[in-house]
């Protein structure tokens, strides 16, 4: 507001000339640019159908391999990588902070793959998500990672999740955006310094199946959630299973399980053992989890612009948001009664987020020291199977009989 | 029903209510938000230029005539240590040459924004700030903007200058343009 005196008095300088025959032009600002989104919604679920068919209807991977390769096209090119697991649960998220950041046609192309894992599993991952389509098809020969790494590994995505949320909705910003490897390839802009991430990703994706997908994607969290429930689960075979393993050493994504057998009394004793341990260890995980987000919290609201600027203002650097910040009429006590507010919030947030990533580690643990239902035949996993087909294509089984089909 | 598809049930309820009352909450705001400049606060510390996701920023200088003086010596139009009063590079503040200048009648001269030609780096708006009458301001395109919710330059701007104005509501001006019948 101190700068209106200063225009006023300038305004008196050039007074607006008197002209004899010419009349002011028009400004130039036009109206809004028509929203697309609804449309690309119809698209995601006319392919979301289409996968679902080829997956489990057809069981073909040459199918999904064309479901990839028209998901990289259409939404990794044509729509610049439009349903994009890494901005849609920030832009949701923001939403639900502030109603006024509610994008409808975001909220239902976040809606719509979840609600979908309920029914068909992670189809979206399969060839509509265009980071999945990408790393599915960029991938040349299966490289496994050992089992204790995959775990600990498969654990950085709730944190991602997490933090990225509290980011979300206390405004810090989407900094996961910027280091979304796979953007600069769907925008062909390689100018950026973040490109060399997407080189590495391409180049480890190439080995590691998916390394995105199973390693950083945060969305992915949610859709495993989901589809631990899906009704419909693929299924290696229609036919008796012969236990030959090749569906196991198929399937780069480690969603093929082997056989499980009952296992002699001191194996299952052990094992319940360690069970009843971790369950008596849940109560101190979720205290360790809500004190790790306790001391997270400053690092976190350190990246706020409001509590940068405060800080910048109490240690005395000239910056330029300082400057604007003393040309505005906001006193530095508002200013520090946003701030106290903010990190409260923020305290609290990143706590509950803590005590949350300490459930989903114990779940984790659980889940891995749980028996498994018994089962004769391997089977899938409906949580980790990205449904590349890849297991049909591997079982000979399955092959004999597509032959006799024809 | 098995225990499975209670679950299920349970979930796809889980996911479909908070939707349906975000939707609510979000039809209850009208019709969205759009990103803004508000010229008062703006300092042209030319981030706008270089922030913007798109290849070429959806903020563009916006000429509003009414409050222009028409000068012969544009401040916005010519740099503050120009050689010469000509239309030689050295002498232009505009780095991309997207001001063309008209002559209406002595000794008034018509500015007009080339939209095709300029980046948003606000050179211009500075300069006519700094000796003429300010009425050149960045603004945000509304045809050009892609209205991330996580607008960088908004994120950027060290003047809080980006504001989201009800989509409805017209563009902020710097100060209300004069009617002249």
């Amino acid at each position: 507001m101190t700068q209106l005196p200063v225009l006023l008095a300038a305004q008196a300088r050039f007074p607006a000339p008197e002209f004899e025959s010419y009349s002011l032009p028009q400004m130039s600002l036009e109206e809004l640019a028509a929203d697309s989104v609804l449309w690309r919604v119809l698209v995601l679920c006319i392919f979301l159908a289409a996968g679902s068919v080829s997956f489990y209807k057809w069981r073909s991977r040459k199918a999904m391999l064309a479901y990839s390769l028209a998901g990289l096209a259409v939404f990794g090119f044509l729509f610049a990588s439009c349903p994009c697991p890494v901005g849609m649960f920030q832009n949701v998220a923001q939403g639900i902070a502030d109603g006024s950041y509610i994008q409808p046609g975001v909220l239902l192309l976040f809606a719509i793959p979840l609600a979908a894992s309920l029914f068909v599993g992670r189809i979206f991952c399969g060839g509509a998500c265009p980071l999945g389509a990408i790393q599915e098809l960029l991938h040349w020969k299966s490289v496994f990672v050992p089992r204790p790494l995959d775990r600990i590994l498969r654990m950085v995505p709730v944190l991602l999740l997490l933090i990225f949320t509290v980011c979300a909705m206390y405004g810090i910003g989407f900094p996961l955006c910027y280091l979304e490897p796979y953007l600069p390839v769907f925008l062909l802009d390689f100018a950026t310094p973040f490109a060399i991430l997407s080189a590495v990703f391409l180049i480890v994706g190439l080995f590691i199946s998916r390394p995105f997908c199973r390693y950083v994607c945060p969305y992915g969290v949610l859709l495993r959630f989901f589809s631990l429930f899906s009704m419909l689960k693929p299924r290696i075979t229609a036919a008796e299973c012969v236990n030959c393993r090749l569906c196991e050493q198929g399937c780069p994504n480690g969603a093929v399980l082997p056989p499980e057998n009952a296992g002699n009394a001191v194996q299952r004793r052990t094992g319940s053992r360690r069970l009843s341990m971790l369950v008596a260890c849940i109560p101190f995980a979720l205290f360790a989890g809500g004190l790790f987000g306790y001391f997270c919290a400053p690092v976190l609201s350190s990246f706020h612009r409001d509590v940068r600027l405060l800080h910048e203002l109490d240690a005395g650097i000239r910056s330029e948001a300082v400057e604007a910040f003393e040309s505005t009429e906001t006193t530095e006590s508002e200013l520090r009664a946003r701030v106290v507010k903010l990190e409260n919030g923020i305290l609290l947030a990143s706590t509950a987020a803590g005590v949350l990533f300490g459930a989903a580690v114990m779940a984790e643990l659980i889940a891995e020291a749980r028996r498994r239902k018994e089962e004769e035949i391997y089977t899938i996993d409906p949580s980790l199977c990205f449904c590349c087909g890849r297991c049909y294509a591997a079982c000979p089984l399955e092959r004999k009989e597509k032959h006799h089909e024809k | 029903m098995t225990r499975r598809d209670l679950i299920r049930t349970g979930l796809l309820a889980v996911i479909l209510a908070p939707f349906a009352a975000l939707f609510r909450k979000r039809a209850e705001t009208g019709t969205g938000y759009f990103w803004q400049i508000d010229p008062d606060k703006c300092v042209q510390c030319g981030k706008c230029e270089t922030e913007c996701i798109l290849p070429q920023s959806a903020v563009k200088c916006v000429h509003q005539y009414a409050s222009c003086g028409y000068c012969l010596f544009c401040s916005g139009y010519y740099q503050d240590k120009r050689i010469e009063f000509n239309t030689a590079g050295e002498n232009m503040r505009c780095p991309t040459d997207a001001i063309i200048r008209t002559y209406v009648e002595d000794p008034y001269f018509e500015y007009k924004i080339d939209e095709e030609k300029c980046i948003g780096c606000g050179k211009c708006v500075k300069g006519c700030l700094s000796f003429g009458n300010g009425s050149l301001f960045l603004q945000v395109r509304r045809d050009l903007c892609r209205n991330c919710n996580e607008c960088r330059i908004a994120k950027a701007c060290p003047a809080d200058a980006f504001v989201r104005v009800p989509a409805d509501k017209p563009y902020i001006y710097r100060k209300p343009p004069e009617v002249k019948s």
